[in-house]
């Protein structure tokens, strides 16, 4: 069975991108059906009985609105939970050492988390355009940008979900960036809020704020409206999905607490 | 010549102040069944863990059947099976597939693998087992996975951390006659272990290593000549 050895392995890539699908699949009750049950909630609490209240939000009505909001904060959550956990739970287990002793490199090792992360969010937004379309009729008008936002920001987060689970020293430490920073930035970031609706103060803040660019750009997609021209949005995402990606790959390549 | 199985040269590795492995240089030839012993602490697992590259030396160089471990990197994996001490194997699969799986990070996919992990679950007694998840797997079981995870990939070279830790004496005898098959068949076998009577039986050449450094490397026969006991050598090669 000796064969030769290539210098891009990816059958590994593949296989890894693979156990990672299997992972989300067994705990599917805990990763991909609670994000599609709290979108449901949230478009009937706020979509439905409070927003019949409000008329139209960028020209569709407030569920309408609702909807792409919903699929970011839905993939940023997965994104990073599904890499962070997995690679914390892999050197809590010591169960990556399967991978660091193989001849994978740590482009295959990172992409092969981050692909992973990246088909669960498109699985789970799936669901939720699906939903949208059923129960406020709305869905994506250019579905170029609806994919180009979906992948770059699941990327973004996944390396990020990959940079603490290498640091994390526990398992509480993971949910550090996500209570303190992700979740408080995703719902000020405009799920929930047009930015034109703010005063001109928090309209300059949103602007600090990372997560305002993905859901601002994402939401254009689908309503063909945005705060901000779409090529600032995609540049600013863009940018931070290649820091972020490219500390994770020095990370892995220095076997950050992953070799001694 | 053909290049020796390992070839390891002024390996030194430090954690901090601590010098875990000092200027350590071995050689297992091809087809060599390698016994490496050694106190807890001795630097057995930093040295096995440098061959694998789990560790970077701060110096020395070391080569798998010819290949830079750090250079050919890729090469060098490819002929080595590691068997860890501790279980490490992946919760979510079952245990046909934590084989497949290995396989699959080292390159390796299609029927063949297939076909390979289902001999090797056979050949190891977990055949009927193929379907469950490794908890709920004996001991022994585990132990036996272990190894044949690390020879799905048709190695030219298993590295053994304490293969026969913890279990009765039973298995252990089975684990030495499936070690001695595979040595054998021509593969090479680097052995760490506690029990001196199993590398006695077992290793063509001993290595002992105390606080990093090796004391002595020569054929098990030459080291337990005129009846001497391999115990009585270790306990004296190895006291401070």
């Amino acid at each position: 069975m000796i064969q030769e050895v290539p210098s891009f392995n990816r059958v590994a890539l593949w296989t890894l991108i693979k156990r990672e699908m299997i992972r989300s699949l067994k705990i599917i009750n805990q990763v991909i059906w609670p994000p599609v049950i709290s979108t449901l909630l949230y478009v009937f609490v706020f979509g439905l009985a409070l927003g019949s209240r409000i008329q139209t939000v960028q020209g569709v009505t407030y569920a309408q609105f609702l909807i792409p909001g919903l699929i970011m904060l839905q993939t940023i959550d997965s994104s990073y939970g599904e890499c962070s956990s997995s690679v914390f739970q892999g050197r809590f287990m010591n169960s990556i050492q399967e991978m660091l002793i193989a001849p994978m490199s740590a482009f295959e090792i990172v992409f092969g988390y981050v692909l992973g992360s990246l088909a669960r969010a498109i699985l789970i937004a799936a669901l939720i355009t699906v939903l949208g379309a059923v129960l406020v009729h709305t869905w994506p008008q250019n579905w170029l940008l609806y994919f180009g936002v979906l992948c770059m920001v699941s990327i973004l987060f996944s390396s990020l979900g990959l940079i603490f689970g290498l640091m994390a020293e526990k398992f509480d430490h993971l949910a550090v960036l996500t209570t303190f920073v992700i979740t408080p930035l995703t719902f000020v970031g405009g799920v929930f809020t047009s930015a034109a609706m703010l005063p001109q103060v928090l309209q300059r803040l949103e602007l600090v704020n990372p997560i305002f660019y993905t859901i601002d750009a994402f939401r254009r997609s689908y309503t063909g409206e945005s705060f901000l021209p779409p090529w600032l949005s995609l540049s600013v995402i863009a940018l931070l999905m290649v820091v972020a990606l490219g500390i994770a790959l020095r990370m892995m390549a220095i076997g950050y607490k992953l070799r001694t | 010549m053909s290049a020796p199985a390992i070839e390891i040269d002024h390996l030194v590795k430090r954690y901090g102040d601590f010098t875990a492995v000092e200027d350590v240089s071995l050689r297992v030839a091809q087809g060599e069944f390698f016994g490496f012993l050694g106190p807890n602490g001795a630097g057995k697992t930093t040295t096995i863990n440098a061959i694998v590259g789990l560790a970077q030396p701060n110096s020395g160089a070391i080569r798998v059947f010819g290949y830079d471990n750090h250079v050919e990197w890729r090469e060098a994996r490819r002929l080595i099976g590691l068997a860890p001490q501790e279980y490490n194997f992946d919760r979510y699969l079952s245990i046909r597939d934590v084989l497949i799986f290995q396989a699959g990070y080292f390159g390796l996919r299609g029927p063949k693998v297939k076909e390979r992990a289902d001999m090797l679950l056979e050949r190891f007694g977990l055949a009927s087992k193929a379907k469950d998840e490794y908890t709920r797997l004996s001991g022994g079981m585990k132990r036996r996975l272990t190894l044949a995870r690390a020879l799905i990939h048709e190695p030219k070279l298993v590295i053994l951390d304490e293969p026969t830790a913890g279990v009765d004496v039973e298995l252990r005898l089975e684990l030495w006659q499936l070690l001695r098959d595979l040595n054998g068949d021509g593969l090479t076998i680097f052995l760490t272990t506690h029990y001196l009577e199993e590398a006695e039986e077992l290793c063509k050449t001993i290595a002992i290593i105390r606080e990093g450094r090796i004391v002595t490397q020569q054929s098990t026969e030459s080291l337990i000549a005129d009846g001497a006991r391999l115990q009585d050598v270790f306990l004296e090669l190895t006291r401070a």
